[in-house]
């Protein structure tokens, strides 16, 4: 046996007994099972690359506990109510197109932002509301955020991992909008009217008329829906006009929220913002957590092991291991999954359309947002719609995961072919 | 006192005791390698000489001048372009320590990107320094980032549009420094960085550029001169004589659709000639094991050993890794036939200098047990 292998062992054995032996947080499970790592690997306690390691994810923190503000306050201001029952009064006679619209808007943060926390928690927990009062139940309805959010994250026009697959053999993002295209959105309606459509289906506007709350609306009229159109002009302005600097997501949500105190009902703002941090905790510890493990396990030699492993495997085989290794590395990040074996199977499969297979390989990637511990757009998804457990997020999600797989296979397969027709 | 106030002001001070001596770690790596510049060196500049606006800031950075007795063409080095990928650093240090010109200017810049030298990459796990044993005695040398420190430039934008082409990458290539060249005065502080390096171009009226790198193992170009059209004459006589010298390199031209690099932007927005040459990394590739200064300098990997006959490399991987004295003998030795290949083209202003060593002095005629470091090493001060 290796020592890369006893390394990794000895790392799964502290996890696990962390979690559910020792009923630690996972965030905790992580640190130590971190600490033993780099013991076992013979690097002592090296604080350095501990404390480096929880840096990965400054960022992704930065975005996550910003929009969870922004959605504290729109949702306490009345927008979101607002919102919902205007949907609904205006769509509810054609649920299928109604289902399919939800399902674009809450891409659409993902769409432009790369970032499928950043669609889960602001147009899916606007839609939320939506979805449940159409009669769609809470669990199915973080389903379709959930999904959402991921195929928001890879389809056109951003899409960070398929970026970084292919930086990864300099292949610059151009030519990638119709593939991604192909690969997301018939996905997407297919899986919002799985969950869905019969649900939705026996929506009867007279029955669901009283539960909606106009009075927002009634209240302050149009200016209770700024915040929200702010955020959107926010995100869209720089990728409309690239002359004009980019804010970044938490400035976007940031002053969004600010919009939002004089917008609709009054805010305690130290509360929202207290209870805002406070739900996202969690999740932020356990980014902090895998950084750090991914630095051990790469400082080690762990890694190393994992990815020569994975892509040892005969030809044939080759998709089956692309298939699991790729959404369980994304455990640790999707981005990551996306940069240390998206690149590897990308030149694996050199022989197909390089465009199309690392758009493919880029949506695999994707649904390492939904792999705990991170599991990004599952734990959101339930957060957002008030689910306890987001484990039954993810285990409903298991069948569109496998279809997603195969769709991503089927395309590389026939890439080729796909790129020959393409414009 | 509260039970809970207790075990909230423990962790606060473990917290607080973790930040302070990591903190005090990552302040150090600030402080640049000492460089011991040899008798070649007439004069030092700075980055910022050229376009004031980076002055003190981390993208300013030393240019080393060495004036030939003979008036010839001139040349620029560029090391450090990326921060982990050390033989372009050390080729530049070496001539810098060891080099004498003869005929015409070399201006070497070791740290091209010096931002990218005052942080690590997070969950890359990549030693800060590594040290060579050197005539003066043993010296570290940083070991950084391939892109600019992010608190000299952040946040970094969802995408990165490169201005002059419009072209599209991930949000952190903007502080790339070879994906922001021509660069803009305007612009972020790694396309001022760039900005610099073109106005020093303009300015000096630099004939032949060289920008020294290193690619993973798995990556398709290495072992590899990329060339920009104007350059490929050059390139490719110089090939010839590189590969008489046993040394195998493939030419490969700048591709017009990728912007941003130095081998297409300087060749389009400037009047120079040039040349990027990649060798082989394992510390920066993906498909790596354990990560410490020795991969860094003897290239020993088993698990590049083991992806090589599973055929996924683009150079030849066994045990005996790819150690620094190769990765350097064969910048330096790049260096020197296309330089011998310019002034034979370029009789009017020809570049000549002496001093360096071969890549047969330096890696084939070693003894096997000073490969990693040592051997390199009798060429440093």
């Amino acid at each position: 046996m290796s020592i890369e292998l006893i390394i990794f062992l000895a790392m799964v054995v502290v996890f696990a007994g962390g979690c559910f032996l020792l009923k630690l947080p996972v965030s905790i499970s992580m640190v130590l099972s971190s600490v033993v790592g780099a013991l076992v690997g013979g690097q002592g306690i090296p604080l350095r690359h501990l404390v480096e390691g929880t840096f990965s994810y400054v960022d992704t923190i930065l975005v996550i506990a910003t929009a969870m503000i922004f959605m504290k306050v729109i949702q306490e201001s009345g927008a979101l109510d607002a919102l919902s029952a205007l949907i609904i009064e205006k769509f509810h006679k054609i649920p299928a197109l109604l289902l399919c619209l939800i399902m674009l808007v809450i891409m659409f943060p993902g769409m432009i932002t790369g970032s499928s926390t950043a669609a889960v928690l602001t147009a899916g927990s606007i839609m939320s509301p939506v979805l449940i009062l159409m009669g769609v139940p809470m669990l199915e309805t973080a389903c379709i955020i959930a999904m959402g959010g991921i195929l928001g994250m890879i389809a056109p026009p951003v899409n960070i991992p398929a970026m970084i697959i292919g930086g990864g053999i300099d292949i610059p993002y151009v030519g990638f909008e119709i593939p991604l295209a192909i690969l997301t959105f018939p996905l997407a309606f297919l899986f919002v009217l799985m969950f869905g459509y019969k649900y939705a289906k026996k929506i009867s506007y007279e029955e669901i008329a009283p539960k909606l709350n106009t009075e927002p609306r009634e209240k302050f009229g149009f200016k209770v829906y700024i915040p929200i159109f702010a955020a959107i002009i926010l995100m869209v302005v720089n990728k409309a006009v690239p002359q004009i600097p980019d804010l970044g997501m938490p400035l976007v949500f940031l002053i969004s929220a600010v919009i939002g105190l004089f917008t609709g009902y009054k805010i305690d703002i130290l509360k929202t913002c207290k209870e805002a941090i406070n739900s996202v905790l969690p999740v932020l510890g356990i980014l902090m957590g895998v950084g750090m493990f991914i630095q051990i396990m790469t400082l080690t030699g762990v890694r190393g092991l994992i990815v020569t492993s994975c892509i040892s495997l005969p030809n044939l085989l080759l998709y089956v291991a692309m298939a699991i290794s790729i959404p369980l590395f994304g455990a640790v990040s999707s981005y990551g999954a996306a940069s240390v074996l998206g690149v590897p199977f990308l030149m694996a499969f050199l022989a197909k359309d390089q465009i199309i297979t690392a758009a493919a390989i880029s949506l695999i990637a994707s649904l390492g947002d939904m792999m705990p511990p991170t599991a990004l757009a599952g734990i959101f998804a339930a957060q957002v719609v008030g689910l306890k457990k987001y484990t039954d997020v993810l285990k409903r999600c298991i069948v569109p995961a496998l279809i997603l797989i195969a769709w991503a296979i089927l395309i590389i397969v026939f890439s080729p072919q796909l790129a020959a027709i393409l414009p | 006192m509260n039970k809970q106030i207790i075990t909230a002001s423990v962790c606060l001070l473990a917290a607080l005791s973790v930040a302070g001596i990591t903190g005090k770690n990552f302040m150090e790596v600030k402080k640049p390698d000492e460089l011991r510049p040899g008798p070649g060196v007439t004069q030092t500049k700075m980055l910022s000489d050229y376009f004031p606006d980076i002055a003190g800031t981390n993208a300013d950075s030393t240019v080393y001048v060495m004036e030939g007795e003979q008036p010839g063409g001139k040349m620029l080095v560029l090391g450090g372009t990326h921060a982990n990928e050390p033989s372009g650093y050390l080729a530049a240090i070496t001539f810098v320590e060891s080099g004498k010109v003869e005929q015409g200017t070399v201006f070497v810049i070791p740290r091209t990107c010096n931002s990218g030298f005052t942080h690590n990459d997070p969950q890359e796990g990549s030693p800060q320094y590594y040290t060579i044993q050197t005539k003066g005695g043993p010296r570290q040398f940083r070991y950084g980032s391939r892109a600019a420190n992010p608190l000299d430039q952040w946040p970094d934008p969802d995408v990165y549009v490169h201005a002059a082409s419009g072209q599209r990458l991930s949000g952190s290539e903007t502080r790339n420094i070879n994906r922001t060249y021509p660069g803009r005065p305007d612009g972020t502080l790694t396309e001022k960085a760039s900005y610099a390096v073109r106005q020093l171009i303009d300015t000096e009226g630099v004939n032949l550029t060289f920008d020294l790198h290193e690619a993973s193992p798995e990556y398709p170009v290495i072992n590899a001169t990329v060339a920009h059209e104007t350059a490929m004459s050059i390139a490719s006589n110089g090939m010839f004589e590189l590969q008489m010298a046993g040394i195998a390199m493939s030419l490969e031209p700048s591709p017009t659709n990728l912007h941003g690099l130095t081998h297409r932007e300087l060749g389009d927005y400037t009047d120079t000639l040039p040349l990027l040459m990649e060798t082989a990394n394992a510390s920066q590739g993906r498909l790596r094991g354990k990560t410490n200064a020795d991969l860094v300098l003897t290239g020993k990997d088993k698990c590049y050993v083991k992806a090589q006959k599973l055929g996924f490399l683009y150079v030849p991987y066994d045990e005996t890794g790819h150690p620094i004295e190769e990765r350097v003998g064969r910048h330096l030795q790049g260096i020197y036939e296309y330089s011998k290949a310019y002034s034979a083209q370029y009789p009017e202003s020809p570049i000549v200098y002496n001093g360096l060593p071969s890549y047969q002095e330096l890696f084939l005629d070693a003894d096997p047990s000073e490969l990693g470091g040592t051997q390199l090493g009798k060429y440093l001060n």
